[in-house]
């Protein structure tokens, strides 16, 4: 356990010292920004562009609510995970590259321990990370418009998390399969867009886990919550065998 | 008792055979010097007696306990030093031996006490600076501090001194010879003066397998010829000596090597005095580690 905080505590160290949790921080921030400027902004430019139009094509944006500012939010999701993992894919190969886990290794750290570690930061920091932009944009949301025209938030912002979760716990399983973060991002993003492709048939398309990207039609109130609830179960079960099993993989792998 | 015993280690990468049933024993408390040319094996031997290397065939045990791949708890009595040490740069040196205490499960007055011995020990007390801008002498001294922080009772280093300068490597000696009645020291080198100047033990590795190993003193008598140098003043003392002797063997201007079994030492020395010969010097011959390496290698 001891051994468990101090590697962990090392690994914040290295992100803050890195300033990877300022980039992080900043990025999601940023998403927060955009979710809502978007949202107010596109009516404006859209009359913009009809009034610098000779001829007069008469074209009305419909009234700015809170529900578009959401809808950017689940567009935006996508990118933001896709930073996150493109700044978190090396936390185990570049150690391995490096050479600097040996010393760690060689002194007796147990090996699961080094992958519990790991896993827990990076769930830590997209859980905070995440629901500070969530956080953010309902802010700014509540601020500019009304978040109440919005159903289900909450349930929609956790799909989404889940989704994350999941992205993690495959990376964790990659990279203790691969040797570089190429391979580890390769086979997180083939996985999930297996699971997209998959997806867009009729009937499975409801067991798949990248369905929880598409929360539109629950914050309509057009969807049911419980739609998604085979889906949710498949991410969890999805992410909790891939740490699993990299356990004993881990525990074999030449370092 | 022995702190390490190999048994018919083999290993291949590929079709290249890297070690042929090697079996090593090193005795508790010996400075084991592990000889051999680059290449012969002896990162990969070490890498397996981590655990970081999974054997094709044969068994290692550390302090009696046998060494799996891979997770293995024989290596709560190994302190290691790799050929290159890597570390989590972005920490100061006293930070990563308090890591390195923490995760090895030392208390923090124990961790305090220690990383100042250590630090001091390896002339890197007061260093604040980050690991990033450390010299490879540098990096090196620290990596024995490291590997000394849980006071291991088998220290294994990598070729320590292979990249330094004379100074960093008088350095890393100092230290080793200074722990030697603390923990049983393995360490590889191809710098034969290094061995000669701390090692109790050796082995020579070569082409996969421990061609010889022992006490030094005794592996050097076995390799005893009973060879005898003459150095004479000048050449006319030389030519009456050869003209006299016929199996004197001329190896410089006025230097003389002979063998017991050809001429009898005393015989000759008679012939010296008698002769009222002047000589500078008549010297047996002591094998160094160089020439006994030279000739396992041309086996």
């Amino acid at each position: 356990m001891k051994s468990l905080l101090s590697f962990t505590k090392k690994e914040f160290m290295e992100h803050f010292r890195s300033a990877k949790i300022i980039i992080l921080t900043g990025v999601f921030i940023l998403f927060a920004i955009i979710n809502p400027m978007i949202a107010k902004f596109t009516p404006v430019i859209i009359e913009m562009l009809s009034e610098s139009m000779q001829g007069g094509m008469e074209i009305t944006a419909g009234e700015v609510t809170a529900m578009d500012s959401w809808l950017q939010f689940i567009k935006n999701a996508p990118m933001a995970l896709i930073v996150f993992m493109l700044l978190e894919s090396s936390i185990f190969t570049k150690e391995y590259q490096k050479g600097t886990l040996v010393l760690t290794l060689t002194k007796g750290l147990k090996r699961h321990t080094v992958l519990i570690s790991k896993t827990f930061v990076m769930l830590t920091l997209w859980t905070a990370e995440y629901f500070m932009c969530y956080g953010l944009t309902y802010l700014f949301n509540n601020i500019l418009w009304d978040n109440t025209v919005a159903e289900n938030l909450t349930f929609m912002a956790l799909n989404w998390w889940i989704l994350g979760v999941m992205a993690i716990c495959l990376s964790v399983l990659f990279s203790v399969i691969a040797k570089n973060n190429i391979l580890v991002l390769a086979g997180t993003g083939g996985v999930i867009l297996g699971s997209y492709l998959i997806g867009s048939l009729p009937k499975i398309g409801d067991y798949m886990p990248t369905l929880l990207m598409n929360s539109n039609p629950v914050i309509y109130g057009l969807e049911e919550v419980s739609h998604y609830i085979p889906a949710i179960i498949i991410a969890v079960s999805i992410s909790v065998i891939s740490v699993i099993v990299s356990v004993p993989i881990f525990n074999k792998k030449h370092i | 008792m022995d702190m390490l015993k190999i048994e018919n280690l083999k290993k291949r990468f590929g079709d290249k055979e890297v070690l042929k049933e090697l079996s090593l024993t090193v005795p508790e408390k010996s400075i084991f010097g592990f000889i051999g040319k680059n290449g012969a094996g002896k990162t990969t031997t070490m890498k397996t007696i981590l655990g970081l290397m999974k054997p094709d065939e044969g068994e290692i045990f550390v302090n009696g306990e046998k060494v799996v791949f891979g997770q293995t708890s024989t290596n709560q009595y190994i302190g290691y030093l790799p050929d290159v040490p890597e570390y989590y740069s972005f920490m100061s040196p006293t930070e990563y031996l308090h890591f390195c205490g923490e995760i090895t499960g030392l208390s923090k007055a124990e961790r305090t006490k220690r990383a100042d011995e250590l630090l001091e020990l390896v002339g890197l007390k007061g260093e604040t600076h980050r690991i990033k801008g450390f010299s490879r002498g540098m990096k090196q001294r620290l990596g024995i501090a490291q590997a000394l922080l849980n006071k291991p009772k088998l220290l294994i280093c990598d070729e320590p001194t292979s990249a330094l300068d004379p100074v960093g490597r008088k350095e890393i000696l100092d230290i080793l010879m200074a722990v030697k009645n603390e923990t049983t020291v393995l360490f590889s080198t191809h710098i034969l003066s290094d061995v000669e100047k701390i090692c109790t033990d050796i082995a020579f590795l070569n082409e996969g397998t421990v061609a010889i190993q022992g006490k030094i003193g005794d592996i050097k008598s076995t390799y005893r010829t009973d060879e005898y140098i003459i150095e004479t003043e000048t050449e006319k003392e030389l030519r009456v000596l050869t003209s006299a002797f016929t199996h004197l063997n001329q190896t410089g201007r006025t230097m003389l090597k002979f063998k017991e079994n050809q001429h009898s030492l005393f015989e000759v020395m008679n012939f010296i005095t008698d002769k009222k010969l002047p000589v500078l010097k008549i010297e047996r011959v002591e094998p160094t580690l160089e020439s006994m390496f030279m000739e396992v290698v041309k086996k």
